[in-house]
């Protein structure tokens, strides 16, 4: 019988969950782009680490003096901490890179490939697991 | 030291004697008083709140002693109560009480046992906690609303310790606040005069100069049950999360459930006990045979979803039925047996099955998410038969609908060596498919000391419901979080 570790089990479901659509997530993730991406730089706001999905909102520079918060959508507790997360690794006042696949509604709103931190330290969100989607930035070390 | 605990015996053993002969003497059952308080089960039962406090305080009556940040937090929470605000405190939306806040609410619950696993099945929203009995040490991977407890007896005191807790929550209606490296520890015993007294000890640097104990009381009601308590249908109506009084009456659904009868089955019953998760996750139904009523209900989500909608289901909307578990098994269960009660505890979507052993379906069946459920033993099989739904659960991802005419009969089978369990689910609903047709999952033990938990209403999001399709107008949200502009952080607003 072939073993895996409770990570790699978890990545799988992780990956399951999006491949499949609605099958297991919360609700349909149809509603992200996956076969986009963007990527915004900003200070993070709040850290939302809640169930079903937890966010990030991260205040970013728009036109002078204007502030365009971004809500990211991150997953959800149980996921990420089997991939790499902790409650803490992301907190109100840090600058990070968010690398993401959009809204389809054009909002400011997506949900997270890869996280950059200013260090060049890297965590994935789930969607960097979706089948189909083009591959995360390889910037920066995990 | 060690004369005194001689003489205190003598004493001890001569009060028990006396109070003994008091209790026969007025007609009480000897067993009320001495015997009640012995033993691991003597905590098992149904409890209800002897004053359910909206604030905690310590031994004396006095204000924890909260550090000078954390009091700023508490004084302000406490000026936000006063203007009816209770946004602190996150049962305001049907979220995660917390310990020990679940424990002041005004709801009963019961103590069940089953080898070295004890649960907590509260009446607020289908909440429970299981605590391990193993004793073994804990490393909490994430905290959550309930922590992770591991209890052990000390003479007739259960003392649960838990680490790992969410700071998210509060301890008390008052917004008494905590951080995540609160340990609490509980003694639990049975009082001379039947009451639990539950000491809690709250040991939080980050919050407190010092550690502090309060104590709660719970008294036993023979008419006191713990129904399945949906929270995001009590808001939908315009009432509170949390009533303030709450009967402990018993449910029609279980008032009049017939008692059991005897078992036609001598051999001893194989053992379900324990932790179980799924060797596959289940989510689609494949092959369901829709009927024309059925097949438009799935098409219209169909079309819905093409549309870029998202669509949503019991499931999404918090409040999943049974079905939902026998079709599309999700993380951990915790099955507890005894003669009389086959037990399931579920992680993901929480809920809590019951299933009456050797009896029948009351005539004057209520219905609701959960059914009612009877089981009995055919040879190794457990045939566990439910009806009594409400017709709010589907299915599938794909949303296929129920109506209140749904049955299921599920037959249970674990494998010879105990590692496995093969549940077959034959589905009978005539309102939505054109014949029975039975589906199969399987499980296998798990080694988990404690499930996680799934505390479906924490963020309600309001990117969720934008673009939605609600496969029944009921699934529409009470709560939203509204995210804050500029540095003003985000809230969750009840509509009422």
């Amino acid at each position: 019988m072939k073993l895996i570790s409770r990570r790699q089990w978890w990545m799988a479901i992780a990956a399951r969950v999006l491949t499949l659509g609605t099958a297991l997530a919360h609700h349909s993730t149809a509603e992200f782009d996956y076969t986009k991406q963007v990527t915004i730089n900003g200070i993070v706001k709040e850290v939302q680490w809640t169930n079903p999905h937890s966010f990030i909102q991260l205040l970013v520079d728009g036109q002078p003096g204007e502030k365009i918060q971004w809500s990211v959508e991150i997953g959800s507790p149980s996921l990420n901490i089997n991939l790499g997360w902790r409650k803490d690794s992301v907190k109100p006042g840090d600058r990070v890179t968010m690398n993401l696949s959009p809204a389809r509604n054009g909002k400011p709103y997506g949900t997270l490939r890869v996280l950059t931190f200013a260090d060049g330290k890297q965590l994935n969100g789930v969607a960097a697991q979706v089948r189909g989607s083009a591959p995360p930035p390889s910037t920066g070390t995990k | 030291m060690q004369q005194g605990s001689s003489r205190n015996w003598t004493v001890l053993i001569l009060s028990g004697l006396l109070i003994c002969i008091a209790g026969i003497t007025a007609g009480m059952p000897a067993t009320t008083v001495g015997a009640a308080a012995a033993g691991p089960d003597s905590l098992t039962g149904i409890w209800v709140p002897n004053a359910a406090p909206q604030q905690l305080v310590t031994v004396d009556g006095s204000l924890p002693p909260l550090n000078e940040a954390a009091a700023k937090v508490y004084a302000e929470r406490s000026r936000l109560r006063q203007t009816g605000d209770t946004s602190f405190d996150q049962t305001t939306w049907c979220a995660g009480p917390g310990m020990p806040r679940i424990l002041t609410m005004p709801y009963p619950f019961e103590i069940r046992r089953d080898g070295d696993f004890l649960a907590f099945i509260h009446g607020w929203y289908r909440w429970h906690r299981v605590v391990d009995l193993a004793g073994g040490a804990v490393d909490p991977p994430l905290p959550l609303t309930m922590g992770f407890p591991v209890g052990h007896w000390e003479g007739d005191t259960l003392v649960i310790r838990t680490v790992g807790l969410i700071d998210a929550t509060v301890l008390d209606a008052a917004g008494m606040p905590h951080s995540e490296h609160m340990t609490l520890t509980e003694r639990l015993r049975v009082l001379e005069d039947g009451r639990l007294e539950d000491r809690l000890r709250v040991e939080d640097p980050d919050t407190f100069t010092k550690p502090w104990e309060s104590l709660l009381y719970f008294r036993r009601d023979a008419a006191a049950r713990v129904t399945d308590d949906v929270c995001p249908d009590r808001i939908a109506d315009g009432q509170p999360a949390v009533l303030g009084t709450r009967s402990p009456a018993a449910s029609p659904l279980q008032k009049d459930a017939p008692a059991g009868v005897p078992s036609n089955t001598a051999a001893p019953a194989p053992q379900l006990s324990g932790m179980w998760e799924p060797k596959t996750f289940g989510f689609m139904v494949p092959e369901a045979p829709l009927s024309k009523a059925g097949s438009d209900m799935v098409d219209r989500g169909a079309a819905a979803m093409r549309d870029g909608k998202i669509m949503h289901t019991a499931w999404t909307s918090c409040r999943p039925g049974a079905i939902s578990t026998m079709t599309m098994p999700r993380e951990k269960i915790l099955l507890l047996q005894s003669p009389e009660e086959l037990t399931i505890l579920f992680e993901m979507p929480r809920m809590t099955r019951r299933v009456r052993m050797n009896s029948t379906h009351p005539d004057n069946l209520e219905s609701s998410y959960v059914g009612d459920s009877v089981g009995h033993w055919d040879g190794n099989t457990l045939v566990v038969d439910t009806l009594g739904f409400n017709g709010y659960a589907e299915l599938d991802a794909r949303g296929q609908p129920t109506s209140p005419r749904l049955h299921t009969v599920e037959r249970m089978t674990p494998a010879a060596d105990g590692s496995s369990l093969d549940i077959e689910v034959t589905i009978t609903d005539p309102e939505y498919y054109d014949r029975p047709f039975t589906i199969k999952r399987n499980w296998k033990r798990s080694a988990a000391r404690h499930p996680f938990e799934y505390d479906c209403m924490e963020n309600p999001r309001a990117e969720d419901f934008e673009n939605a399709y609600y496969v029944r107008d009921r699934y529409r949200p009470t709560c939203m979080r509204v995210e804050g502009e500029g540095v003003a952080l985000s809230k969750v607003v009840c509509r009422r």
